[in-house]
């Protein structure tokens, strides 16, 4: 599907050489900005700054014109003032740059009546020679396999995430906290205004690349929502879609009459499209991360009977109860294990202290050693009326009880269980007093690929975002 | 504001609807008080009288609307307390007359209705009639064109559906039908552009059938 996209967005995900427009040898502006972050991220192609004084710039000398650089240019970056925008274009045209991406603002977004007709000269220009427009007011690609960063940004590990933004500032924290989190992705963009290529056109490109196999959307409104909708329902089909609308208080205010008018807002017409090409809606940047994080790890897998694991020390009865109303209320099925592992329970950690239903509380094994609570926990992940664990590991109870090394045992444990499982594992680690320990465990397991959440709430609701996708 | 010639009035709404094949209590204008009863012996009682004219939106809350009419004397007496008390809400009102229609066996009521909105174009919404729309907000939306699986979909959204599987003992409403009206008021609206609004309510969902007992369309 949309594979001719793979061809077009090949200048734009995949340049064999970036003109920087913008870039200045004595001050720091956003385009040399640009010029540093490519070049300490080791782009494989040419660079080319461009500024109004010639001079060198990270060791590369800079054009006073993008006429005169010796070579091809499939890519060009532009951060200069909209006064020049549309002779920047011609430059354009006449060295047949592919794709121009404008970090220049100012159009539609500030000054309507202006900034439209400013983007439709660009857009007109770019038509005519045969450019494609991201932007503006964007910050346009992210592609880690090919070095590309977001401007004084780091590049986080290349996987099989994809996004797309309109915001800028969200494009940049969805990479910051991707690499806090090891969710990996494929490419990412920052589209802006999107007067030419949009969010359609990112969808499609993602949903035809091969390295992306979920794909993430921020998104503000648009400027074509038939053909939106209906990429949607496309891109859906072939990979999981999860989408963030923004701006969902802006409820127009019409003068409606009927009572259909009345009640579709702006808000719940997004949340109905979307359902209705069946992306996953989120509310925040949290659940956005949070359900790429579980795509990334947990693909082709479905299942709401979850198994909630707590007390590993201690502190098990209450965190156990709330961590069960979390479940249930976001979707999920906390079911009593199956008598026989019941009773294999009541074998290994004996009936008083311990709960034996589900959720279990395990808190009884630190009387008996680190091997009965191994055994207990592999015992009800075996169980066949179990889908999913999900296992509650509390640093600041832990830590005094089984000291650093322990805990390195019991983590051991998870990434060999999650390792022999096919059912997944999922921790939740919630703040606490230890954090600098907490952070160093969450990295351990997130590096062997076990989803981890801060509370239970977003796991469960992470995990019923899956399962609605699939049910879709 | 709409002008007043954009608001079809119910008799007219309902004729095109009826074209479309979406069932309604057809309604037949009376222009005088004598017609009104004319009608109503044709028709059979009990009979609905209501308020026809553009300029009234609020038919009912204008003392527009008078139910279970089981007489030719009762039709003449709501026909003239129609007209003084919508007279009296509306001093510069155009009145067509009052429309007479057969009064509708007691059914759950549902709305469905159509808007647009300014980024996805037309939008259809399915909900609850009377007070679960108005103060709940228990509705659902799918933008145009919505299939039979979107239709679907979007009854077993609202959180009162189990009203419409029958609920104490009532009988369970007929939900493919409400499915398949849902879809043919998604090809109306589809074909019909010039439509800004449009609003079937209430539907009265039967266990055999589903029927639009009032309508409204308001256009571009």
């Amino acid at each position: 599907m949309f594979e001719e996209k793979l061809k077009e967005f090949e200048p734009i995900f995949y340049p064999k050489s970036i003109a920087v427009i913008g870039a200045s040898t004595t001050s720091v502006k956003a385009g040399s900005a640009w010029v540093w972050s490519l070049k300490s991220t080791g782009f494989p192609g040419s660079i080319y700054p461009v500024g109004s004084k010639s001079g060198c710039i990270a060791d590369l000398e800079v054009f006073t014109n993008l006429r005169l650089i010796p070579g091809e240019v499939d890519y060009a970056i532009v951060a200069i003032p909209r006064q020049s925008i549309l002779e920047l274009l011609d430059d354009c045209v006449a060295k047949n740059v592919k794709a121009v991406q404008f970090f220049t603002a100012g159009f539609s977004e500030m000054n309507a009546r202006q900034g439209y007709k400013l983007e439709e000269q660009m857009l007109e220009k770019a038509r005519q020679g045969n450019v494609r427009i991201i932007g503006p007011n964007c910050i346009g690609v992210y592609c880690p396999e090919h070095k590309i960063p977001f401007p004084v940004g780091t590049l986080g590990e290349s996987g099989s995430v994809g996004f797309l933004s309109q915001s800028g500032g969200i494009a940049a924290k969805l990479v910051t906290i991707g690499i806090a989190r090891h969710i990996n992705y494929s490419k990412g963009v920052s589209f802006g205004n999107g007067i030419d290529l949009d969010a359609s056109d990112f969808l499609q490109y993602l949903a035809a690349d091969p390295k992306t196999k979920t794909i993430g959307a921020y998104l503000e409104g648009t400027r074509d929502g038939a053909r939106l909708f209906n990429t949607m329902k496309e891109v859906a089909r072939v990979k999981p879609l999860v989408v963030w609308k923004g701006g969902r208080t802006d409820a127009g205010a019409q003068a409606a009459v009927s009572h259909t008018g009345s009640l579709a807002s702006s808000a719940v017409v997004w949340s109905a499209m979307l359902k209705q090409a069946g992306a996953i809606e989120v509310h925040s940047m949290e659940e956005l991360t949070d359900t790429l994080l579980i795509l990334q790890q947990l693909k082709h897998w479905q299942g709401t009977r979850a198994a909630i694991i707590g007390g590993l020390a201690d502190g098990g009865g209450g965190n156990s109860v709330a961590a069960g109303d979390a479940c249930m209320e976001n979707g999920l099925n906390v079911p009593p294990l199956s008598p026989r592992m019941k009773q294999k329970l009541s074998e290994l950690l004996g009936e008083v202290g311990s709960i034996l239903h589900n959720p279990v509380d395990v808190s009884q094994a630190q009387f008996r050693g680190l091997e009965t609570l191994f055994e207990s926990i592999d015992s009800v992940a075996r169980d066949t009326v179990i889908d999913v664990i999900l296992i509650q590991e509390d640093i600041d109870i832990l830590l005094p009880i089984y000291a650093r090394k322990g805990l390195e045992e019991i983590n051991d444990f998870f990434i060999q269980l999650a390792g022999r499982q096919n059912k997944p594992i999922i921790v939740v680690l919630p703040h606490g007093s230890a954090e600098s320990e907490r952070i160093q465990i969450e990295q351990r397991l997130l590096a062997a690929s076990i989803p981890v959440f801060c509370s239970m709430e977003r796991a469960a609701k992470a995990i019923n975002n899956i399962n609605r996708y699939s049910c879709w | 504001m709409v002008k007043s010639q954009n608001l079809l009035t119910e008799v007219e709404s309902k004729a095109l609807l009826k074209k479309a094949g979406i069932s309604v209590v057809e309604a037949k204008l009376a222009r005088s008080k004598k017609e009104a009863i004319s009608i109503s012996n044709e028709m059979g009682f009990p009979v609905v009288l209501k308020i026809s004219s553009a300029d009234v939106i609020h038919k009912s809350d204008s003392g527009g609307v008078r139910l279970g009419l089981a007489n030719a004397t009762q039709v003449g007496k709501a026909y003239n307390e129609i007209l003084s008390s919508v007279k009296q809400a509306y001093p510069k009102a155009r009145i067509e007359g009052v429309s007479v229609q057969p009064m509708a066996p007691p059914g759950v009521e549902v709305i469905v209705g159509m808007s647009k909105d300014a980024q996805f174009g037309p939008v259809l919404m399915f909900g609850l009639g009377g007070i679960l729309v108005e103060v709940l907000k228990d509705v659902s939306f799918r933008i145009v064109p919505v299939t039979i699986r979107d239709a679907r979909a979007m009854i077993r959204e609202i959180k009162g559906y189990p009203v419409l599987e029958g609920y104490r003992g009532q009988k369970p409403a007929n939900i493919p039908a409400l499915e398949k009206l849902i879809v043919k008021v998604s090809q109306f609206v589809e074909k019909n552009p010039q439509i800004r609004e449009l609003d079937l309510n209430p539907i009265f969902a039967y266990p055999d059938k589903a029927v639009a007992v009032d309508a409204r369309i308001i256009l571009e």
